[in-house]
């Protein structure tokens, strides 16, 4: 893929970390502000699951992990590669990079969804 | 007091040698050398060579910043020996040594390949993709002082090789195409006479492009001829984003408007009057 787009992806998740992270913090840090309830009791077992359930939570949660995976191993990628290596080694730091992101958006997915799908009472 | 820039006096020349036939490693050599006011880094070589060390080597040619070859590493900067007075640098101590980032062939010598190497990579000429008008041409391009304008800076680039001397990315990444092949990429590619995108990404859409640059400025404020390579990158990234989302030079954004019968006659109606001696 040309360099070009893989760096302006880059650059256009920025606004969309921005947006998510907000949400997020408005709702793990900011509950008392948002939701009339205590930050202990947003951040309870029980009211995460309940929050967990809501569609728009796993869209964003999932959303918000793409993005911030992408912009975080994006910029890994760049360290690692400075770094004196021959272009077979580059090559190879390439595909372990998307491997790993690959590996964690895959488990945050599941973890998203098993909280999505967590009966209903325990 | 006397000032430090202007009054002729001895100087320690501070040489790093290195001759790859007898030494393993590069060492550092000492000369006083009584230096006058104007005096340039390479005429107080060519003074030493003349008068103490006839060994002494470097790459030089026309002493007036125009070819390129005396880049060197003079008190930590990158500079052109000829174009650098040692009443200006304002030590006693002057030290010379080859242009950091690249390998040392002898003394002062650097090796230029990979600068040679990387600019000969962006295809830096201009690409026309109608091969039979490059073959028979059959007029001539108009270019417009604002079309010129666009990218000229960047043609007064003199391959000497500072800027690559002075990036700290290359240092840690020598595989980065470098402020001036990539500087070169952009004014090829905005030349309206040109249509060669296409042909250029595989060479310069890659990891060691233009996103590599970190911003320093160092190409910049290293370039003798007022170059301002880091803001040539820039315009490349640019070029290139807009040639990704398809809105990317397509074709040279002007046609050949004056067939060379046309420049035929008009040469001879400006020609200069019949001598009269």
């Amino acid at each position: 893929m040309r360099e070009t787009r893989l760096w302006s992806w880059h650059l256009l998740v920025i606004p969309i970390i921005i947006v998510l992270l907000g949400l997020h913090f408005a709702i793990m840090h900011y509950a008392p502000v948002f939701y009339g309830v205590s930050v202990e009791e947003a951040r309870n077992f029980e009211t995460m699951i309940e929050r967990g359930k809501s569609v728009s939570q796993l869209v964003l949660y999932i959303l918000l992990l793409a993005a911030a995976l992408y912009h975080g191993l994006y910029g890994l990628r760049g360290i690692i590669r400075e770094l004196p290596m021959t272009p077979a080694l580059g090559k190879i730091v390439d595909i372990t990079v998307i491997c790993v992101g690959l590996f964690i958006f895959a488990f945050g997915t599941y973890v998203t969804w098993w909280t999505f799908s967590y009966p209903v009472g325990g | 007091m006397s000032d430090k820039t202007t009054t002729p006096r001895e100087i320690t020349f501070r040489v790093r040698r290195f001759d790859p036939d007898v030494d393993t490693a590069p060492h550092w050599s000492e000369y006083r050398q009584h230096v006058h006011d104007g005096m340039t880094v390479l005429e107080a070589l060519h003074q030493l060579k003349a008068e103490q060390e006839p060994t002494l080597s470097w790459r030089s040619s026309c002493r007036m910043g125009v070819c390129g070859s005396c880049g060197m590493f003079v008190n930590d900067l990158p500079q052109l020996a000829c174009q650098t007075q040692v009443l200006h640098l304002g030590t006693d101590v002057v030290t010379i040594a080859p242009l950091p980032n690249y390998d040392n062939v002898k003394d002062l010598v650097p090796d230029l390949a990979p600068l040679i190497e990387k600019h000969a990579a962006v295809k830096p000429y201009i690409i026309y993709l109608d091969q039979i008008e490059i073959d028979s041409p059959t007029g001539e391009f108009i270019q417009t002082p604002d079309q010129r304008e666009e990218f000229s800076q960047f043609t007064h680039c003199i391959k000497c090789g500072l800027c690559l001397a002075a990036c700290p990315t290359v240092a840690t990444d020598p595989l980065f195409l470098g402020p001036q092949a990539l500087a070169q990429a952009y004014r090829y590619t905005a030349d309206n006479r040109d249509c060669g995108m296409k042909e250029r990404i595989s060479a310069i859409d890659i990891f060691h492009g233009p996103y590599q640059c970190h911003l320093a400025g160092a190409c910049s404020q290293a370039c003798p001829k007022g170059v301002d390579p880091a803001f040539g990158i820039q315009l490349l990234k640019r070029a290139l984003v807009l040639d990704s989302i398809g809105f990317g030079k397509k074709k040279p954004s002007v046609a050949k408007i004056m067939p060379l019968a046309d420049v035929v006659k008009a040469i001879e109606e400006f020609a200069p009057p019949p001598r009269t001696v």
